[in-house]
């Protein structure tokens, strides 16, 4: 079986929150980017999640190849990491800056997949963790007309299915719940699946002399409808938070709990 | 872009009640109908909650619509997008809007890649632009920032509502008669093709309807000390939430995580112990109407959003706040 995964580069959402928890987030001048040049770009977390069920796929003996894709203007750090990681092929679908949007991401990933002997298997992170839309797996599923499985925390092949099946336990508000799909299909991946593999020494030194296949939008031959942006990106803001904190008074652990439950209690949230 | 018709389309498989955020919706969808003089429509997929039409009402609604079929009877991801698409194709409404939850994550945007339309998630509101065509807001980051985007491109768009965006406000002047129509699509040929081998089940009540939640974090050290926030959250007759990180480190279920990617909730006191206050946990719990944090970090980015907040040590903190519930 192919398996691709569509990874995406962010800004470390971990950064993103110390400037913010510290109230220095800033957009630029463009009204539109952040202006904090110092944060690192990385690989969207769910995304390495999704490259790690793809791995443990292989581990639990699904043969075939595993392909990661990203669409971008220079995905190449990204997509070495995903080869050190031990993905066969790696390819970059180029756009410009800025980022299009998800409708076009989603058609050129789809395109890309079609054109390069189809998936059996596309499993993307649950959302991106800089704008969290996660809209892209729904549109590629819609696109290339397979079914859709979001938030996987564990994703193996059915035993004894007559065709290639998946079974894949997902996180549901109501708690686990496990399904089947034929594949091909999409599947998304949530962080309960775990912790992501470290690549080794050697096969990172590896994946430096692996050189991602450049994909240009025009190779693609898409429609002009599909390379149509649909939800541009105007403005970004930083949103203000009200913060009018009482912070109760107390010497002890002892008086500082008596002083909340009473109070609590006074205002009748509680009884 | 030419607004005649605003949909706000919903399910509640036959729970009784109109789900949650329904209101909300209605608010948003009216106050946009307003401004660009579209006809507001309630679209129900399944059978029609008991007081649907009367809220429909009150928030204005001029139709209210239905399709029912034996397909939309559980919920079906197929047979969902299947049903909105041929909603979509009869009555091409310029706007369709979900409030977000589980469900609605995958159906909104599969019906846009269906249809053709833009999509936005976690939207916060959605007005009249500049330039006279419609812009959505929508939180990025966790919440950290927002972004507002043009809505120009495609004929019409599909917006999720973050829950706990907007206060429900029924319409002005006074609730409306709306119109009932029964919409048919053809859902013969739609079979669900995922299959489901064993069901989620809850056990006992959820997060989201919690009245008291007292939630912990990192900072409660270890494993260990999280009987401490489940038994201050029994003492105060509530249910005990967690942060992602002791979720990732195994320390409590992950249907105790509340936050952008665990549970949305809205109770009337959320306490939170040993939680830094990152954007991503805040978005499920803001909208709680008293917010307490407990953190030895008087600077802690929680107290922003807390009306009361205990500097010290949680771990002598919520014994004392156990003894003191418990009296
Ligand atoms: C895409 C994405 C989605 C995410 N989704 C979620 C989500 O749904 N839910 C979620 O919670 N997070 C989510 N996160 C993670 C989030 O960004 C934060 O990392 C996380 O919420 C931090 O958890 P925490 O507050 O428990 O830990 P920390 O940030 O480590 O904070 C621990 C806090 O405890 C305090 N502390 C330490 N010791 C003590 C003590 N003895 N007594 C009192 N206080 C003490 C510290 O001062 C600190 O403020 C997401 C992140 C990303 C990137």
């Amino acid at each position: 079986m192919r398996i691709v995964v569509c990874v995406k580069e962010v800004l470390d959402p971990d950064a993103v929150n110390n400037y913010a928890l510290a109230g220095r987030l800033e957009i630029g001048e463009d009204g539109k980017s952040l202006t904090q040049t110092t944060i690192p770009r990385l690989m969207n977390g769910f995304d390495e999640q999704a490259l790690e069920a793809a791995l443990r796929l292989r581990d639990a003996g699904a043969e075939g190849r595993i392909g990661a894709v990203s669409v971008g203007p220079d995905a190449a750090t990204i997509l070495k990491h995903a080869a050190a990681l031990g993905v066969d092929e790696i390819a970059s679908v180029l756009m410009g800056e800025p980022s299009p949007d998800y409708h076009v991401v989603a058609s050129l990933l789809a395109a890309y997949i079609r054109s390069s002997g189809d998936a059996d298997l596309i499993l993307c992170g649950r959302q991106a963790s800089d704008d969290d839309q996660g809209v892209v797996p729904a549109l590629i599923c819609e696109a290339l007309g397979m079914p859709l499985v979001t938030n996987a925390r564990a994703i193996e092949l059915a035993p004894a299915a007559d065709e290639p099946t998946l079974r894949i336990t997902r996180v549901t508000p109501d708690g686990d719940e496990v399904v089947e799909v034929p594949c091909p299909a999409v599947v998304t991946v949530s962080n309960e699946l775990g912790e992501p593999r470290y690549p080794t020494a050697a096969r990172k030194l590896a994946a430096r002399r692996m050189k991602p296949e450049i994909i240009t939008p025009e190779a693609l031959a898409l429609s002009p409808e599909a390379l149509q942006p649909r939800v541009v990106a105007q403005r970004q803001f930083v949103p203000t938070v009200s913060g009018d904190c009482e912070f109760l008074p107390g010497e002890t652990p002892a008086e500082l709990a008596d002083a909340l439950i009473a109070r609590l209690r006074q205002e009748s949230v509680i009884s | 872009m030419e607004t005649k018709t605003v949909a706000v389309c919903m399910w509640s498989l036959g729970q009784g009640g109109l789900p949650v955020g329904t209101e909300e919706a209605l608010t948003l969808g009216r106050k946009v109908a307003s401004a660009t003089g579209a006809r507001l429509h309630l679209l129900v997929l399944g059978s029609l909650p008991d007081d649907c039409v009367e809220t429909a009402g009150r928030f204005g609604v001029d139709d209210v619509d239905q399709i029912e079929d034996a397909a939309l009877e559980a919920f079906s991801p197929d047979a969902y997008v299947e049903a909105l698409a041929g909603y979509c194709q009869q009555e091409s409404p310029a706007l369709m809007i979900f409030s977000q939850a589980a469900d609605t994550r995958v159906v909104a945007p599969r019906l846009a890649g269906r249809v053709g339309a833009g999509v936005v998630m976690n939207a916060v509101d959605v007005a009249l632009g500049e330039g006279g065509g419609l812009q959505a807001t929508a939180s990025a980051y966790g919440g950290d920032t927002q972004m507002v985007y043009e809505l120009s491109g495609a004929a019409s768009y599909v917006v999720a509502l973050s829950a706990n965006a907007l206060l429900p406000e029924p319409a002005e002047g006074g609730a409306t008669q709306p119109g009932c129509r029964s919409i048919q699509v053809d859902l013969t040929g739609t079979n669900e093709r995922i299959r489901v081998i064993e069901q989620a089940r809850t056990e006992g009540p959820r997060l989201e309807d919690a009245d008291i939640i007292v939630s912990g974090g990192r900072g409660l050290g270890g494993p260990e000390n999280y009987k401490l926030i489940e038994q201050l959250a029994e003492a105060l007759g509530g249910l005990a939430g967690a942060s992602r990180p002791i979720v990732d480190e195994g320390w409590v279920d992950s249907s105790q995580q509340v936050g952008l990617t665990g549970k949305i909730t809205r109770p009337a006191l959320y306490l939170a112990a040993g939680i830094s206050g990152a954007s991503q946990h805040m978005a499920g719990c803001s909208a709680a109407k008293t917010i307490v944090a407990i953190n030895k970090d008087p600077d802690a980015a929680i107290f922003r959003y807390a009306s009361y907040g205990l500097v010290g040590d949680c771990l002598e903190i919520l014994p004392e706040l156990i003894r003191a519930a418990r009296q």
